[in-house]
């Protein structure tokens, strides 16, 4: 089974009130994580994502697709990035926890759904 | 033995393309003479005439190519089947392949490419890299990369280019192409440093390769020497520019113990060879200043009256953005940080810089020089925000937090 572990935060506007050792330490423990997870073969993808600042929103707006600068919905923890981990439910919640101790940012997981017909 | 095969790719190519026309068709049976090769050299041992093994096995796939294309079948009584010994041509070839290689590079940065399309074909068909290999420097599915390559051929099909050197009336803007495009592969390989980009450092040592092949076919051009000295001073400093976590550690703070001597002197040696030898161009100025930095014992030690010297020059020859930004750090060494904000000023309404995040970070350096912690601060963020680039994120953020932690000069609530 596949899962999706999200991490909601830790850009840009959210880390301006952090310190420079607890920014070192967040830091740190993801790219341990990143390479942990990568050494055992557990990850199938992982991506991070650029600063919602720098997003466009496309809207259906007065009958046609607008593009606006900026992201879909002003949060200020948005989605900074994700693993894709092959395993079980119990393991990605494991990760997420792992990460959540040291970041305090909220981590979403979810299960990828199949391509194929489950017959 | 992959040595080998990258060296003889070009050879073989062109010597095809010589003979049998059809760049693309070539360009995919020299491939497959490649893959032949990686499979049965390292258990039947390298053949005694590697070339002439590789162009006989090309040319076999190139038959049978045009044998199972029915539409091509009357090719086949023509040029392809007339028996040839490659051996033989080979024996009285003293200097096998110069030319071919170098109407290659010209053929590959072709004009009419994109440069993205440049780049991924010079790394094929003059490189020898396989698509799989280029896919992952580029990070991109291969599939993608593929059909990158595909469209290039078929462009160059399109625009009927024969396999000849340009004109000599348009061999000095050719020449201009066929450099951007090893310098951006070099740029490429370097400018990604992180762990997870292992396999693009591999871009930079192409671009030497390649651009050393370059210098040797065209030993009397002057920006060819000095793209390539470039090359080498900077890379010289590869392994003291990040830590092995993937981190970027700045100039200023590098271990200038872990810079390559040998890289150094290499290209200090040629780098005065050719200044001098020819009319001076950007390549050869960037060396020099890369030569600057590179013979400093310390960053304090570094010659800035020099480097800004320089950028002056470079400012004239090559006037750009970029050279303004860097232009604006020797200003700020040598004349004060002020100097160097009013001259990064001049940037704001540059278009060419709006999407990039390097103004806000030079800008973030200088107000950190000016003892401005607070607005540098938030230039430091705002640069963060604004990089594609992960290790440099990184590198941004624990900046602005180290200014943070900072007792703020004025009221700290205010944001």
């Amino acid at each position: 089974m596949k899962y999706m572990i999200m991490m909601f935060g830790g850009l840009g506007a959210s880390l301006a009130d952090r310190g420079p050792e607890w920014i070192t330490d967040m830091q740190a423990t993801m790219m341990r994580m990143d390479r942990e997870l990568r050494e055992s073969g557990e990850v199938v993808d992982s991506q991070h994502l650029m600063d919602p600042g720098q997003a466009d929103t496309v809207r259906f707006h007065n009958g046609a697709p607008t593009a606006t600068d900026g992201p879909f919905a002003e949060i200020k923890e948005s989605l900074a990035g994700y693993w894709i981990i092959e395993g079980s439910r119990e393991r990605a919640i494991e990760i997420a926890s792992q990460v959540v101790a040291v970041t305090e940012y909220p981590m979403e997981v979810r299960r990828i759904m199949d391509q194929t017909a489950q017959m | 033995m992959e040595g080998l095969l990258r060296d003889l790719a070009p050879q073989v190519l062109g010597a095809l393309v010589r003979r049998h026309g059809q760049f693309d068709a070539c360009e995919d049976a020299v491939q497959e003479a490649l893959l032949a090769a990686t499979v049965q050299w390292p258990t039947a041992g390298v053949p005694e005439r590697p070339r002439a093994w590789l162009l006989t096995v090309a040319t076999r796939t190139l038959v049978d190519h045009w044998r199972t294309d029915s539409a091509r079948r009357r090719r086949e009584s023509t040029a392809a089947l007339d028996p040839i010994d490659w051996s033989a041509v080979d024996a009285h070839d003293t200097a096998p392949g110069a030319e071919d290689t170098l109407v290659l590079l010209f053929l590959c940065c072709h004009p009419a490419l994109s440069p993205p399309s440049q780049l991924a074909l010079t790394l094929r068909a003059v490189g020898g890299l396989s698509t799989a290999q280029i896919a992952a420097a580029f990070l991109v599915p291969e599939a993608t990369m593929a059909q990158r390559i595909g469209r290039a051929k078929q462009r160059i099909r399109d625009t009927g280019a024969r396999f000849v050197l340009p004109p000599t009336t348009e061999r000095a803007g050719r020449l201009g192409v066929v450099l951007h495009v090893l310098y951006l592969v070099f740029n490429e390989g370097y400018t990604a440093s992180s762990g997870l980009g292992l396999h693009r450092a591999d871009l930079t040592t192409e671009a030497i390769r390649l651009t050393r092949l370059l210098h040797r076919l065209m030993p009397g051009e002057t920006e060819v020497a000095g793209l390539l000295a470039l090359m080498l001073l900077t890379d010289a400093r590869r392994a003291a520019r990040s830590e092995p976590d993937g981190s970027i550690v700045p100039l200023a703070e590098q271990r200038r113990d872990l810079w390559d001597a040998a890289a150094i002197a290499e290209g200090q040696a040629l780098l005065t060879r050719t200044l001098g030898a020819g009319p001076v161009g950007q390549y050869q100025i960037q060396a020099a200043i890369a030569a600057l930095h590179d013979e400093a014992g310390t960053a304090e030690q570094t010659d800035w009256p020099q480097i800004l010297a320089l950028y002056d020059v470079l400012a004239q020859v090559a006037s750009g953005p970029v050279v303004t930004l860097s232009r604006a750090v020797a200003l700020a060494m040598v004349h004060g940080p002020m100097a160097g904000l009013a001259l990064l000023g001049t940037l704001d309404t540059d278009d060419r810089l709006a999407y990039t995040h390097r103004l806000e970070a030079v800008r973030a350096h200088l107000l950190e020089q000016a003892g401005d912690p607070r607005a540098a601060h938030q230039a430091y963020l705002r640069a963060a925000q604004m990089t594609a680039s992960l290790p440099e994120q990184r590198y941004l953020t624990h900046r602005a937090a180290l200014l943070r932690a900072l007792p703020p000069a004025t009221d700290p609530t205010e944001s």
